[in-house]
């Protein structure tokens, strides 16, 4: 016994002492110590842990981690492989529930835990789901296709135009609605993506992922998947939508529209909100409650219009003070064809940034100006800096947000290489409220706590 | 009706650790009130008890949050409502625990004040580092314990679904294992209680109330560091659960570094007898109500344990009471909707229930009649087992919302007539059950499943505590599957620096420091009640070296600071500097011992005198004699002409006489002194 897949996660020193005293991991073992008689399972080591100690776990349940060098001697009483296994139940098929499908992209929506290692194994077969969270059975007949395993962060635009070739197809096999399982990170990039890719869709197109995972007993997973599967099964609204959690309470979900909303907090549960706007609707128990009616209806007899496209040569590009030049010159240099700015203020950057936007025009480089503020519009003939930026042909994209801007830009250089003209014309209309011709009044809503009145509204809605 | 499919969830059976190794029930053993019991009777009973003692650590921060630790507030500036889901384990299979609480299909709320949280405690925040103040008392109250502290503290996720915790697990470290402790206070004789284990954990919400299917907590006190210490089960009589649980209160303490006060320290304790397995009372706050609580519980064991060897005599076996758990309870042939038949049984809180529209069902319990009226604790039968039940775990909160007819007339022959509906005969039991329909649902499933458990003998659950000594059904016990790694953590290896430092500066046991007392010449009492006192510190810092000293410290620290709490409304202890001078001088022969309490009121009372003035008003001087000469010619001078008696007159110049010189002459050489000079004629 010396494979070294017999030791997962150990290195020296650890790793020899294992081997001498042949104790795989899965050994149930007495561990002499000059801290006393430890008796417990050996464990796979955390590949983040260090290499000084070996992961036991007790009888009572707890692990505990030996250092190497207080080991005196090991005594090997049994053998305890693990045996990873998803149960499985029949999700039950009712055929006066509509169709759905639910994409996976890698993010675990509902999971079942190891509770040896921790290890968290997506419950992903409608079987599996069916086993974790059986309320799916009330809203539709579900059908489950894994596209790919990656974490949000790696999701990049080839992925973008596999999910939209997948959607065209899932309209086209006639399922009345889709549902995207995506991390949360990059879920705003990817909504925006297959916004401009699948144009058209007859079909609600839900994305949704979790800010708890689903081996956690308060996960927001579960009442975010059956509010998903709801909307796409039996919404009217066929754009496409992020579903996830309206209050950090578990009460109602909010759905927004793919061009405009952003994650705004790295852990909270209500995380995604719909910016410079309100959001499309609230949805409680599979109830939807539209909050704004101009969104796109359902009908069967659409024919979707899928491209997609995307150049990857474009960038965007986050502005500061003391930002030097030598950043855009480096982008036409490696060939970047589209910028986005998120400029400060009304849509500004510094006046060194001026010869390289110039150089940009000349060699054909197409700049866009979004704001970094991320609410209100790109106003540039209020400020002589904002004339002299629009001057070197940078086109102010509204109230657009820079990550939908990047996509758009991306995408419509994808689908018109040639055609530059019709890029900018492109990225100048709007397109699913990707930029409004106003901001609703309470479409900016960033309170400030511990201002009393604040405070009495809290009590008040959050209660 | 249509078949509406529910979730199948299955729960583990119960591991063998629970179970007490003893399985022949000592089923003629007469039921008997706590103070008839010798010790030997618990050893015929197999009684077997073990501790797990809460105490919460005196850190400024709490363990995976910067947020200020022990605080307790009312205030309420916005509540969070959540759900709590079971996670499946290994097997597919969900724990006990978390099954049951998923059926009560709660609402939690949090009412948050803002000042007490921050955003890691509503669970919307990954930890922060775990608290390295907290983790070095842990290790340093193992070491006290005797326990091998481990070389890396993995933090764990324990399960807790019953909202108590809004991420739905607490995180726990373990820190130490495997010690004894000398247990000289107990019984049965010199013994010794092992130590199992010693972890660090998180403290839970404070439950405000639990009503019906809203529960709610306050986040205040969670995430406050504690340590908790198990035993193994080795106290073996009601008295020494009691001494056992003081002695381990008492070596924490002995590191100074445990809060005290109401909620600080908590205790579970775990009871089985002969062929019955481990229940865990849950939260007892105090040691003194321990007794009568394990000695109730023992005997609920037997009486169970009864009621299951009379099951077994009529022959009734568990799949007579099974049904499908998949689908409404209705559909079992044991549960009938009996909203027609109750109706004419005029009985008004039936009439009620069927007016407000709720559904009421009724349970053949095959084989129970008489049964449920067997007593299980004082004033309880085992229909009170059933109903604390489904009250639990339906969430029924209208009282009553069941009766059963071993116990409760009908009139109008409705039992019977139920009977017949469901076939049962004479040697059955029913229940009827009211409320919502969907919670009656539960409750019907839930009444099979402890009549079910009956045959079992006694069903592993946690109790609740009661004042009268009883208990109360809380929850399904949970199993260790619902223990796994916190992945938000990464492993913390223990220095070695840090445990060479615990180990030179280790705080003496509790035994060890009472010695010590007694050596400085304290009563053992005494010595007792000081060791165990938050104040000892102050006893130790002010240093008496005299055995009149000594005693004179110890009383005035056990009676006069509490005096002064009750007047000055603080709970504060004086700074030691401030005391010691007092002691010094008491010790050098500067003031005479009785003064010592005087003085020691004066400097807690007079924060703006100097130690020094107070003291030195107490102080002998040469003047003293002198002095006293003078008022005693003013004493012979102004005594009364009239004498009651030596005593009297003794009493009253005395009075005038000592407080000026108390501290600075012997009370009984100014007695002797007045004696003579007021010419008493009684021996002195
Ligand atoms: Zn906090």
């Amino acid at each position: 016994m010396s494979d070294a897949d017999d030791f997962p996660g150990y290195r020296e020193p650890t790793l020899s002492i294992l081997r001498r005293f042949d104790t795989p991991v899965w050994s149930d073992i007495r561990a002499h110590t000059t801290r006393g008689l430890f008796e417990g399972l050996i464990l796979p080591r955390a590949e983040t842990a260090d290499e000084a100690h070996i992961s036991l776990k007790l009888v009572s349940g707890y692990n505990v981690g030996l250092r190497h060098d207080t080991i005196e001697s090991i005594e090997k009483v049994g053998y305890r492989p693990a045996d990873y296994r998803v149960p499985e139940e029949e999700f039950p098929f009712d055929p006066d529930k509509p169709r759905v499908i639910l994409f996976g992209t890698g993010g675990t929506i509902a999971s079942r835990l190891d509770y040896r290692t921790g290890a968290v194994i997506p419950a992903f077969s409608p079987g599996e789901l069916y086993g974790s969270v059986p309320e799916l059975a009330d809203v539709c007949n579900l059908v489950t296709e894994k596209l790919f395993g990656v974490f949000s962060e790696n999701i990049d635009a080839g992925h973008w135009k596999i999910l939209a070739e997948r959607c065209g197809q899932a309209i086209e096999d006639g399922y009345q609605g889709i549902v995207i399982g995506h991390g949360t990170d990059t879920m705003h990039h990817t909504a925006a993506a297959l916004t401009y890719m699948v144009a058209d869709s007859p079909i609600p197109i839900v994305l949704v992922g979790s800010q708890r995972s689903s081996d956690r007993p308060s996960s927001d997973a579960a009442q975010s998947l059956i509010n998903a599967s709801s909307v796409a099964a039996h919404g009217d609204i066929a754009e496409v939508l992020v579903c996830m959690f309206g209050p950090t309470s578990e009460r109602y979900n909010l759905l927004h529209r793919g061009t405009r909303v952003r994650k705004m907090h790295s852990s909270f549960r209500s995380t995604f909100r719909t910016l410079g706007d309100v959001p499309l609707a609230m949805i409680e128990k599979g109830k939807i409650d539209p909050i704004k009616h101009d969104y796109v209806r359902r009908d069967p007899t659409r024919t979707p219009d899928v491209q997609p496209y995307f150049e990857d040569k474009t960038t965007l590009l986050y502005y500061y003070p003391n930002m030097q030049p030598d950043i855009l010159h480096a982008l036409i240099d490696n060939g970047y064809k589209g910028i986005i700015l998120a400029g400060t203020g009304l849509g500004h950057v510094n006046s060194i940034q001026f010869e390289a936007l110039e150089r940009a025009r000349d060699e054909g480089v197409q700049v866009y100006m979004t704001l970094q503020t991320l609410w209100g519009f790109v106003q540039m003939y209020v400020y002589e800096t904002g004339r002299e930026i629009l001057e070197r042909g940078v086109v102010p994209l509204a109230n657009m947000l820079p990550e939908v801007a990047y996509v758009k830009l991306g995408w419509a250089l994808g689908r018109w290489p040639n055609e530059p003209e019709k890029v900018r014309e492109f990225m100048t209309t709007p397109v699913h409220s990707d930029m409004t011709a106003g901001e609703p009044v309470e479409g900016y809503l960033v309170f400030q706590g511990g201002v009393p009145e604040v405070q009495d509204f809290l009590k008040t809605i959050w209660s | 009706m249509s078949r509406k499919k529910k979730p199948i969830l299955t729960a583990s059976p119960p591991a063998p650790i629970d179970l007490n190794p003893r399985t022949d029930p000592p089923l003629d053993f007469p039921d008997r009130e706590l103070d008839a019991m010798r010790p030997a009777d618990y050893a015929e009973l197999g009684f077997l008890c073990g501790l797990e003692v809460h105490q919460q650590l005196l850190t400024e921060g709490k363990l995976f949050c910067r947020c200020r630790a022990g605080q307790r507030s009312s205030r309420v500036d916005m509540e969070v409502l959540r759900h709590m889901r079971p996670t499946l384990s290994e097997m597919g299979e969900y724990d006990g625990t978390a099954l049951m609480e998923f059926k009560t299909r709660k609402d939690v709320v949090y009412q948050i004040d803002r000042t007490t949280v921050c955003t890691y405690e509503i669970d919307d925040t990954p930890p922060f580092p775990i608290d390295s103040q907290s983790v070095r008392i842990a290790l340093e109250i193992s070491r006290l314990f005797g326990l091998n502290l481990v070389s890396e503290l993995h933090v764990m996720r324990k399960q807790y679904l019953d909202g108590s915790i809004p991420t739905g697990f607490q995180r726990t470290a373990l820190v130490g294992l495997g010690g004894v402790l000398p247990f000289q206070g107990s019984e049965l004789g010199e013994r010794e209680i092992r130590i199992r284990q010693l972890s660090i954990e998180e403290d839970s919400c404070r439950e405000v109330s639990d009503l019906g299917h809203r529960v709610v907590f306050r986040p205040d006190r969670l995430g406050t560091p504690l340590v908790e210490t198990v035993t193994e089960p080795d106290l073996l009589t009601p008295l020494d659960v009691a001494r056992g649980g003081r002695l381990i209160a008492d070596v924490a303490r002995a590191s100074g570094k445990v809060r005290r006060g109401s909620g600080a320290a908590r205790q579970d304790v775990n009871v089985s007898i002969a062929g019955s397995r481990r229940v865990e009372l849950k939260g007892v706050p105090h040691h003194r109500g321990l007794p009568l609580l394990v000695h109730n519980e023992a005997f609920r064991h037997l009486n169970l344990l009864r009621i299951r060897v009379e099951l077994l005599r009529r022959g009734v076996e568990p799949v007579a009471l099974a049904f499908d758990p998949a689908y409404s309870a209705l559909e079992s042939p044991l549960v009938l909707d009996a909203a027609s038949i109750a109706r004419t049984a005029s009985y008004r809180p039936v009439r009620a229930a069927i007016d407000r529209g709720d559904a009421v069902w009724a349970v053949r319990m095959i084989g129970f009649a008489g049964l449920l009226a067997h007593r299980t604790q004082t004033g309880r039968t085992f229909a009170h087992e059933i109903a604390e039940r489904v009250r639990v775990i339906a969430c029924l909160t209208t009282t009553p919302f069941l009766i059963n007819s071993d116990e409760h007339e009908l009139v109008g022959g409705t039992w019977s007539e139920l009977r017949k509906a469901l076939r049962a005969d004479g040697g059955d039991a029913i229940v009827l059950v009211w409320g919502p329909e969907a919670d009656v649902d539960t409750a019907a499933c839930e009444i099979l499943i402890r009549g079910a458990d009956a045959l079992v003998g006694v069903p592993s659950e946690t109790r609740q505590p009661h004042a009268d000594g009883t208990t109360g059904f809380e929850r399904i016990l949970p199993g260790p599957e619902r223990m796994y790694p916190d992945t938000d953590m990464p492993a913390i290896p223990v220095q070695d620096e840090w445990i060479e430092e615990i180990e030179v500066r280790l705080a003496e046991h509790p035994w060890e420091r009472e010695d010590r007392y007694v050596r400085m010449g304290l009563s053992a009492r005494a010595a007792r009640v000081l060791g165990g006192a938050r104040w000892a510190f102050l006893f130790d810092a002010m240093e008496p070296s005299t055995p009149a000293c000594a005693r004179r410290t110890a009383a005035a620290l056990e009676k006069r600071l509490v005096h002064w709490w009750r007047e000055s409304g603080t709970g504060e202890l004086p700074a030691a500097e401030r005391l010691a001078p007092l002691a010094r001088a008491v010790d050098e022969g500067r003031v005479r011992a009785e003064a010592f309490e005087r003085a020691f009121d004066r400097l807690l009372r007079e924060p703006d005198a100097t130690p020094a003035a107070i003291v030195s008003d107490f102080a002998a001087s040469d003047h003293d004699a002198a002095d006293f000469e003078r008022a005693v010619s003013e004493l012979e001078r102004d005594a009364p002409a009239a004498r009651h008696g030596d005593e009297a007159l003794l009493h009253w110049a005395m009075g005038r006489v000592m407080p000026v010189f108390l501290g600075r002459l012997d009370p009984a050489s100014v007695r002797a002194r007045l004696h003579d000079a007021l010419k008493c004629e009684e021996p002195v």
